[in-house]
Formats: C-alpha cells, sequence, structure tokens
C-alpha cells in the first residue's frame, strides 16, 4: 500500500518521467494499431515487432553500449527491412500473406537471438541491459532515452492527427483514394513508417515479443465498446495507458518483474472484460437478453394455455393440467406462475389457476398476434395451414404493437385464422 | 458496330490490359458523347470493371491510352467522380453514413485539409437526392445492400464531376430503388453530365440507356441502344466465350512473360 501510494503520488520524479513516458508511449501505440486493426494488417505489427530484434543488437554491438540513438536507429531499419520484405515477396511470390509473415517473424527474431547469444559470450559488461529488450522494463529506463522514445511518440500522434482524415480513406477505400488523386502508396508508406516507429518506441518499456500486444489488444477490445472512430481511438488510447501504468508500477514493486507481460496481463484483463461485459455486442448482456426472452416465452405460453381452456367454456385449470402441457418445463413453468401471480395477470385458489381481467387482455393480445402472423404466412407467403404454427410459437413474443397494426391493416382486420378459429379482440375494437 | 463520336467527352484509343501474365481487355477503341446515360454491358469476366478501373487509372494498361475532356487523367481528375464495386470495402468499418458521404469532398479539399461546414452541407445535399437523409448518423454497418449502394452514389454526387463512372451500382438492389437511382442517373445525363454505368441486367438496360458499350475481352459494340441492341450483336456478347481468344489467354498465361507488354 505504501508503494502504491508513494508510485502514484508521483513524488519521485524519476516515476513521473516513467508515467508520462508509458502514456505517451501507450497513445501512440494504440493510434497506430487501431488503425492497422481496422485494415486487418494485425499480423504485420507482431512480425515487425519480432524482426526488430536483429537491429537492437547491431546497433548495440556498434555503439558498445546502450546509446538509445545507435538502438532506435537499428530497430527501425530492421523493422523496415522485415515491411519492405514481406510487401516485396507478396509481390513477387505467390505465397500467401500469413505464411510470408509467420516466416519473416520467425527469421528475424532467429537472427536477433543469435546475435543476442554471441553478445552475450562477449563479456562485455552493458549487456545486461540488453536483456531487458526482450521483455521490456520500464522502470529501467533513464531519463535521457526517456526522451527519444516520447519524442518519437509525440510524432506519431501528431502525424497521426495530422494525416487522419487519408489514415481513414487509405483503410476503407484506397481505390477510391486513388481514383480521386490522393497518394494512397505515399499515404501507406508514411503509415507503415508510424508502425515500425510504434514497436520501436515499445522496446524498451514492453519488449519486442509483447510489443504487437499494445498495438492491437487496446483496438481489439475498444472495439466492443464503439462504432466510432474517433471514440475507438480514444478508448484504445484510454485502455492501452491504463495497462501501461499498472504494468510499470507492478516492475516499481517487484523489481524483477518484467514490464511487457504485465501489461499485457492488463490489457487482456480489460479485453476479456469488454467482451464479457460490453453492451449489445458483450457475452452476458447477449446471454441475459437471451434468458429475458426465454423467461417471456415460458410466461406467453401459459398465459396462452390459461385463454385457450378458457376458450373452450373451461374458466380454471389445475396445476397438474399446466404441467401436463409443457411436462419438460415444469420449473420455467412455476417461476412463470410466480411472477404472474404478483403481477396480478392470474388468480389462484388451492391448486387451480385463472385468469384476471387483466390477464385475459394480455393472453389475448398473445393470441391474436398468433393468429394473426398464421394467417399473414398463409395469404401473403402461400405457406400451408398446417405449416404455419411453429414459426407463430416464436414469432408471437417479438412482435411490437407497430407490427401489429401493420399486419391487422395489411390484413384487413380478419376474424378467422387460417384454422377457422376466431382471432380475439377487445369488446371495443371489434 | 462500333460508333466514334466527333468531340467525346471520353476517348479510349486501343486499350489493351493485362492482369499480371494474361490480357484481359483487346484493343479497345471508342469514344463517348456527353450528356448521354450509358451502359457498359457484357457476361461475367468480359472486363467490364476493368475497363472502368483502367479509365481511372487504377489498372495501368499494357498499351493504349485514355483522354477525358480531351485532356490526361491528372488533369481533370476534379471532373470526374467514380463508385467502386460495393463489396469491394469492408462495411463493418467504424463510420456513419455522413462520414462516408463527405469521402466525396476530399478530392476537392486535397490533402491536410479537413471537412468543415460546407463539405457537410454539400454531403447532406447528396444524401438527400438519393433519398438517405434519415440515415445521415447511422453506422453504415447497419444499412441493406441497396442502402450501402446509395450511399456510395451519393458520395460520388459529392464529387459535383461532370463524368461518373460507377461499377456494378445496381447490384443487390431491389426494383423499387434501381428504377428511382435510374431516375437520378436520368436526371444527371439530362443537366449534362456524363454517367456511365457497368450493368449486368439487359432487360431495364433496354428501358433506360442512351448509348450501350458491349463487352467480351474485346469491344462488341459500342452506340446509340437503338443501333446496338440488336439480336446478333447481343449473341456476340453475351453467346459464350469467344474460343479462339480464351484458348489465345490460356497460352500467354502459361508463358513466364507477356508479348502484349513492350
Amino acid at each position: 500500500m505504501e508503494d502504491f501510494i508513494y508510485f502514484f503520488t508521483f513524488q519521485d520524479p524519476s516515476i513521473t518521467w516513467v508515467v508520462l513516458g508509458i502514456t505517451l508511449l501507450g497513445i501512440g501505440s494504440a493510434y497506430v494499431g487501431t488503425f492497422s486493426f481496422l485494415d486487418k494488417k494485425a499480423l504485420l505489427g507482431d512480425a515487425i515487432s519480432h524482426a526488430v530484434l536483429p537491429g537492437i543488437c547491431l546497433g548495440f554491438a556498434l555503439a558498445g553500449e546502450k546509446d538509445p540513438r545507435y538502438i532506435v536507429t537499428g530497430a527501425f531499419l530492421s523493422g523496415a527491412l522485415a515491411t519492405f520484405l514481406s510487401s516485396w515477396l507478396k509481390k513477387n511470390t505467390k505465397l500467401s500473406e500469413d505464411s510470408i509473415i509467420a516466416s519473416i517473424l520467425s527469421i528475424f527474431f532467429g537472427i536477433g537471438i543469435v546475435f543476442l547469444t554471441v553478445l552475450q559470450k562477449s563479456g562485455n559488461p552493458e549487456i545486461a541491459g540488453l536483456n531487458s529488450f526482450i521483455f521490456g522494463n520500464a522502470i529501467g529506463i533513464a531519463e535521457a532515452d526517456l526522451l527519444v522514445y516520447g519524442g518519437l511518440s509525440l510524432t506519431i500522434i501528431l502525424v497521426l492527427s495530422l494525416f487522419l482524415k487519408e489514415f481513414r480513406l487509405m483503410v476503407f477505400d484506397p481505390n477510391f483514394g486513388q481514383a480521386i488523386g490522393f497518394p494512397i502508396q505515399g499515404i501507406r508508406f508514411v503509415f507503415n513508417v508510424l508502425m515500425i516507429l510504434a514497436v520501436v518506441i515499445g522496446i524498451q518499456a514492453i519488449g519486442v515479443v509483447l510489443m504487437a500486444a499494445l498495438l492491437i489488444t487496446p483496438a481489439a477490445a475498444a472495439r466492443f465498446w464503439t462504432n466510432r472512430l474517433s471514440t475507438l481511438l480514444f478508448l484504445a488510447g484510454l485502455f492501452s495507458v491504463i495497462s501501461g501504468i499498472m504494468g510499470t508500477y507492478i516492475s516499481f514493486v517487484l523489481p524483477k518483474m518484467p514490464t511487457g507481460p504485465w501489461v499485457v496481463v492488463f490489457l487482456s484483463l480489460i479485453a476479456l472484460l469488454s467482451f464479457l461485459v460490453a453492451p449489445k455486442s458483450g457475452l452476458l448482456p447477449r446471454m441475459l437478453s437471451r434468458r429475458r426472452y426465454v423467461k417471456q416465452m415460458h410466461r406467453d405460453h401459459l398465459m396462452k394455455a390459461l385463454y385457450k381452456a378458457k376458450e373452450a367454456q373451461q374458466e380454471q385449470m389445475s396445476l397438474e393440467e399446466i404441467h401436463a402441457l409443457y411436462p419438460f418445463h415444469r420449473s420455467n413453468i412455476l417461476a412463470s406462475l410466480q411472477q404472474l401471480l404478483r403481477q396480478g395477470f392470474v388468480a389462484q385458489q388451492d391448486q387451480s389457476i385463472s385468469l384476471t381481467a387483466k390477464g385475459v387482455s394480455d393472453a389475448m393480445r398473445i393470441v391474436r398476434l398468433h393468429r394473426l402472423w398464421e394467417l399473414y404466412l398463409n395469404e401473403f407467403l402461400h405457406i400451408a395451414p398446417d405449416h404455419v404454427h411453429e414459426s407463430a410459437e416464436q414469432m408471437e413474443h417479438l412482435l411490437t404493437p407497430e407490427l401489429e397494426a401493420m399486419l391487422e391493416q395489411r390484413l384487413n382486420y380478419p376474424t378467422l385464422d387460417p384454422h377457422q378459429v376466431t382471432i380475439p379482440r377487445e369488446a371495443h375494437d371489434r | 458496330m462500333i460508333t466514334h463520336v466527333s468531340q467525346p467527352v471520353l476517348e479510349v484509343h486501343d486499350l489493351t490490359v493485362s492482369y499480371e501474365q494474361h490480357p484481359v481487355l483487346w484493343n479497345v477503341d471508342l469514344s463517348l458523347p456527353a450528356g448521354k446515360l450509358i451502359g457498359i454491358l457484357g457476361p461475367n469476366g468480359a472486363g467490364k470493371s476493368t475497363l472502368i478501373k483502367s479509365i481511372m487509372g487504377l489498372i495501368t494498361p499494357t498499351s493504349g491510352y485514355v483522354k477525358i475532356f480531351d485532356k490526361a487523367l491528372p488533369e481533370v481528375r476534379s471532373r470526374i467522380s467514380y463508385v467502386p464495386q460495393r463489396e469491394s470495402v469492408d462495411w463493418n468499418f467504424p463510420a456513419s453514413v455522413l462520414d462516408v458521404v463527405v469521402m466525396g469532398t476530399y478530392g476537392k479539399l486535397g490533402l491536410f485539409r479537413r471537412p468543415g461546414k460546407k463539405e457537410i452541407q454539400v454531403a447532406q445535399n447528396a444524401l438527400e437526392q438519393v433519398g438517405m437523409t434519415p440515415f445521415a448518423s447511422r453506422q453504415i454497418a447497419e444499412l441493406s445492400g441497396g442502402q450501402q449502394q446509395r450511399v456510395f452514389i451519393a458520395r460520388a454526387l459529392a464529387q459535383q464531376a461532370d463524368l461518373y463512372l460507377m461499377d456494378e451500382p445496381f447490384a443487390g438492389v431491389d426494383m423499387a430503388t434501381e428504377t428511382a437511382i435510374f431516375q437520378l442517373l436520368q436526371d444527371m445525363a439530362a443537366a449534362g453530365k456524363t454517367v456511365l454505368v457497368v450493368h449486368h441486367d439487359i432487360h431495364s438496360a433496354m428501358n433506360f440507356f442512351d448509348w450501350v458499350i458491349m463487352l467480351n475481352l474485346h469491344l462488341v459494340a459500342s452506340g446509340p441502344k437503338e443501333q446496338v441492341v440488336t439480336e446478333e450483336l447481343l449473341r456476340k456478347t453475351y453467346g459464350g466465350k469467344l474460343n479462339l481468344l480464351t484458348q489465345v489467354t490460356d497460352l500467354i498465361r502459361k508463358q513466364d512473360f507477356n508479348p502484349l507488354k513492350r
């Protein structure tokens, strides 16, 4: 708890710097990532982030120490080479895009690991810092390095904001963009540069292995919540920053902990949460609405059974009779019954159930919808009378009053359904 | 049966187009008059979309050239409007109907400048013309196929061009919408605009177009509808693949290079 307060009150200027850096980095990579996510180029980001490792090692070998300028340049060049190679291969061979990306990723990363092992054997005392590039260590970043990474992040954010209209067109409809004379190839080139830069800025804080997660996961999680590009960018940035800061905090409390994996853990939590609870598209709301529908269905069926008994001059039904009609839904029917009793749609006397006045009116509505739909299917879609019942069983729970009015009008307020049974209406509507 | 016109809006000169190794359009040579509603007809794989894309500069031809308003494409680009096939984009992209239609004004805006009040007004007018005003703030993913098609046409209208090139704007559109859109296109032609439409249905083509281009890997016909839509030419266009041309194409495909490329 003390650590928590110490960290989040920013008493330590170096923590303030790191958090500021992580914030910029998070926004920058989430922005770029959102576009590549929408462009369905998520894997390319993964390939690039693995492919920068050889460049990092060469940069280190050339400088002989962890100089951010050498390392960033090396990482950028090797990422650029990987990007160029993948588009060249796609253009000039018959290989599919996924195999090209998988090959580039593993080949570059393999070479990177070889370089890293060679460097480790060289006995250079500075080498310990190089290991943090694999999984990242945000707390270990020196202030001078932060300026480089933060500056690059800021550049990414600025360029993306400036070119928002152009990138939107590049992703949504590049052919149209080209047709109206936009240099789509050039815009794509700028975008690729930004993408490589977004990977490069994350290598020290997040690490090459997991950087792709920071590019793509925020956008994927945010997509559950919104259909607007501006909101999508904002949410992706927010998710990314939250996870980035939390990951950094863990690295601060437990100094041996690498930042990258923890950032990914928090990102995954946010993504999982979005997947579960986001309104409309989330798993939970969808399950709930499904359950509401099933409940409504059982309730309607019970009401219908009571109404049909009433039509046959039987004012009451015993519980046994009701259960006999729906033998597999005993507990559901009981639950519906309790609810209907509470709401005053039905009344219970000993073991027999009857509809109240309010109940009759509502049950009549359900039966009416059922029979109207049957008639509609029969008259307009020419479906035989013995085939219309199943569909009406589904539709009677869904039809809105507006649709009911449309059906009535279209069918010219009919009196009989296809089975020659009366379509019931309230006395004043008849 | 190829009718040439003097002072054409669009001149396609001896155009041959190849995809990678094999030619898909052979020596197309035609010229089109202004202020007409023009249909491009032909069977699947006849090269209809390829012709439009080559005119729009999206595909580099193997040989030949295109002149629009007697100039090269880059000089007159702002006067041309293009409607790609509906399936060519991902309609799950997070954008509203208005967002997409505003893209029609991007060409005049150029790079960097953002659309403002004026551009939104232009887009709203375009939406009104295609009867989509109530859908302006709707997400494009929620639209039906016909509505998506109308959004694309509205975007083309927002370009305020003189020549319109439309790739299958009636694919997946119901009859009522088709008639309404054709009415709109006829009004545009009457106002002096030239509208070029890739089209499938020969029946509605007979009713609506002034001028018809028939393609089947090569140019079969180009001229006023009354002169061109004859049984003989229709048979030439739709009556199966041209055996010899297809075999030559296959032969070229088997080579490692395209002999037509210079």
